[in-house]
């Protein structure tokens, strides 16, 4: 059983707007719509129409209507808008009828009948619809066959009806339906649902050799992905990107931004950073490039000056560092320092995952002993120790731990070694009581 | 009348004009901006009162860990408290930073960025150009290529951002030229150092000896 999501809720403006509405309906012709992969041109229709309005819903299964009245004086009129939204199909490889009409009803009728008209006032409506064969509003074939024998053919016909008689005899959604279609009663249509993810792929024509050929591939991807998150003012931190090959396993990347980003030169130059890292088992056949969760985007305005010129922009610059560094090096090779409550010095601080920016909150020293600048990674033996070192501090005795498995015991010292440098030693407290050197003072 | 004004304003001018930072006169003392190390004596020998604030600076020594750090730990606890969150980048330490002692000197744990690499000088350059750092130190191991070329690329990217960088040498690269702003070498001495100026613009040039316990004083 295919699971559906739920559908979005219904726009609560729609509900109270009592302003006239403008609705396009951009209906696909019959061949295109006949085709397998019909939803897919819907969902494509409903990208583009995304670009020019927020309010878009879809009249499966060949059909996408959109509400632009908020959008005209953007698009330059009904007139610039229509202009541009064909202009963006066309390119698109699509050529839909369509029609610009006050109801959503009424602009898909039109545009079905083919009439590529723009009516904006509703007194007009009736008179253009009513020429127009009743079969375009898809009622079943019986109700069309009983209305067909009592002569009503066409709209203007079955609008002049008397309305008792008709919901008597063709019951009350029929003469809803006619009601919506001049807007005498709201038609709510529900929003198409937006993609939460994007997720695109390029098959070139030829296998790629070269990390310079994937990501001369990858370009149209990202701006495809720049203008998927601008539509919804939205960034990402997180891309995937996998390259297939014809036999070795896929190479996939992860790429990790500190903050959420929607620019697709800002993505290129940091997936060319990690690329410049991996070593292509073989030949690219094929790219896929996904996003992880969108997020919103807060759009700040850019320093005037270059990064760190005149002091420009300081905040704004830290966590591209962290990005660049991180892309080039991966996330292994830096860190960040925290504080751990606890008394085993080597376990007594710790290593942290870097967030974008520093943060502003500090930790709070808790030991009061003198502790080293420096830890050594692995305490190293110190063979000879009481002979070769001067200890003027100490012993400080640390034995804790028993509960873990990790015990320690030792008495650390603070010493001098024979170039004059202060380290930090201890001497085991069970035999044989190696000494060992931990940290340097530095 | 106007003659006169000319004349008398004409020197002040002339002497403001030379006390630009780029322009250099033999051994007069540089008027580029300067960072207090902490140290006042160490503040007083420096050309221009401490550490050169856009420019790098050599510090050598024999090997790690002989307390050369801790000359730059109060500079580090204050640009840390400085309000633009910015990084101190730590770009292949010798040892593990060690967190409890840098929280007791009074420097931020959270603006610390470790940097491990096996291209320092990319991550330095990196660093400062992206304005994001605060302060870069750096030490670069013996097999990294440290040509003059190299070393005059980062000293002008630390102009070109206002950051400065520490880089930790051996002492056998004082025999080499170095395009540093500022090149001193560190002995240790029992509970202090000794710092001598290699190449500064102007500084002093007697041996200093410093003692660690001058830091409190100057704190308290």
């Amino acid at each position: 059983m295919s699971s559906r999501p739920p559908d979005p809720p219904l726009p609560l403006e729609s509900l109270f707007d009592a302003a006239p509405e403008a609705w396009v309906a951009l209906h696909l012709h019959s061949a295109q719509a006949a085709s397998s992969d019909s939803m897919n041109a819907l969902a494509r229709l409903a990208e583009i129409a995304g670009d020019f309005t927020s309010r878009v819903s879809l009249e499966p299964p060949d059909a996408v209507l959109l509400e632009v009245r908020g959008s005209f004086r953007l698009f330059g009129g009904a007139q610039g808008l229509s202009r541009q939204l064909l202009e963006r199909c066309r390119a698109a490889g699509y050529a839909p009828h369509w029609s610009l009409a006050p109801t959503p009803l009424a602009a898909l009728v039109l545009a079905r009948a083919g009439q590529g008209i723009i009516v904006l006032a509703r007194d007009r409506l009736v008179g253009l619809l009513a020429p127009l064969p009743l079969a375009l509003l898809r009622w079943p074939d019986a109700e069309l066959e009983r209305l067909d024998s009592v002569g009503v053919r066409t709209l203007g016909v079955a609008l002049r009806l008397p309305r008792a008689g008709f919901v008597r005899r063709f019951g009350p959604k029929l003469l809803l339906a006619l009601d919506q279609l001049t807007g005498a009663a709201p038609e709510l249509r529900r929003p198409v649902a937006c993609r939460e993810r994007f997720r695109a792929q390029v098959e070139p024509a030829f296998e790629l050799q070269t990390v310079a050929l994937v990501l001369q591939h990858l370009e149209p991807l990202l701006k495809d992905l720049e203008h998927f998150l601008r539509t919804r003012q939205s960034g990402v931190d997180l891309l995937k990107l996998r390259l297939q090959h014809r036999k070795h396993p896929a190479t996939r990347l992860d790429l990790r931004l500190a903050t959420a980003e929607a620019q697709a030169t800002h993505f290129a130059e940091l997936l060319s950073l990690q690329l410049s890292r991996v070593a292509l088992p073989a030949p690219v056949l094929r790219c896929e490039l996904r996003s992880g969760v969108l997020q919103t985007l807060v759009v700040r305005s850019e320093s005037v000056w270059r990064p760190g010129e005149y002091g420009g922009g300081a905040g704004r610059e830290s966590p591209a560092l962290i990005e660049r560094l991180r892309a080039r090096l991966g996330s292994d090779a830096m860190y960040g320092l925290c504080l751990v409550p606890e008394h085993r010095p080597e376990r007594a601080f710790g290593i942290v995952e870097l967030n974008a920016t520093p943060s502003r909150r500090t930790s709070q020293a808790w030991c009061t002993t003198r502790r080293p600048l420096w830890l050594l990674r692995e305490p190293e033996v110190l063979v000879d120790a009481p002979r070769e070192l001067q200890l003027f501090e100490g012993p400080e005795r640390i034995e804790t731990g028993w509960w873990d498995g990790r015990d320690v015991a030792r008495d650390y010292y603070v010493a001098r070694d024979h170039s004059g440098a202060e380290i930090w030693v201890y001497r085991e407290r069970l035999p044989p009581h190696t000494w060992y050197l931990h940290g340097v003072f530095g | 009348m106007g003659q006169a004004n000319c004349d008398t304003t004409a020197e002040p001018s002339l002497e403001r004009l030379l006390e630009h930072p780029a322009i250099w006169r033999g051994r007069s003392v540089a008027r580029a901006a300067t960072l207090s190390t902490g140290f006042t004596r160490l503040d007083v020998a420096l050309p221009g009162g401490g550490w050169p604030a856009a420019g790098l600076t050599e510090i050598l020594t024999v090997r790690s860990g002989l307390g050369e750090l801790r000359l730059l730990v109060p500079l580090l606890a204050r640009l840390g408290a400085q309000p633009p969150p910015r990084w101190a980048v730590w770009v292949c330490p010798p040892f593990e930073p060690y967190a409890p002692a840098l929280i007791a000197a009074g420097v931020p744990l959270e603006r610390q960025l470790v940097v491990r690499s096996a291209e320092p000088t990319w991550v330095i350059e990196q660093s400062l150009d992206s304005g994001g750092a605060a302060l870069v130190l750096a030490w670069l191991a013996p097999g990294v290529a440290t040509s003059v070329t190299v070393l005059r690329r980062l000293q002008l990217a630390t102009q070109r951002s206002s950051t400065p960088a520490f880089l930790f040498r051996p002492l056998t690269e004082s025999m080499r030229t170095s395009p540093a702003e500022l090149r001193l070498i560190f002995e240790p001495q029992l509970m202090g150092g000794c710092v001598r100026l290699l190449k500064s613009r102007g500084g002093e040039r007697r041996p200093l000896e410093l003692r660690w316990q001058e830091l409190n004083d100057v704190a308290t």
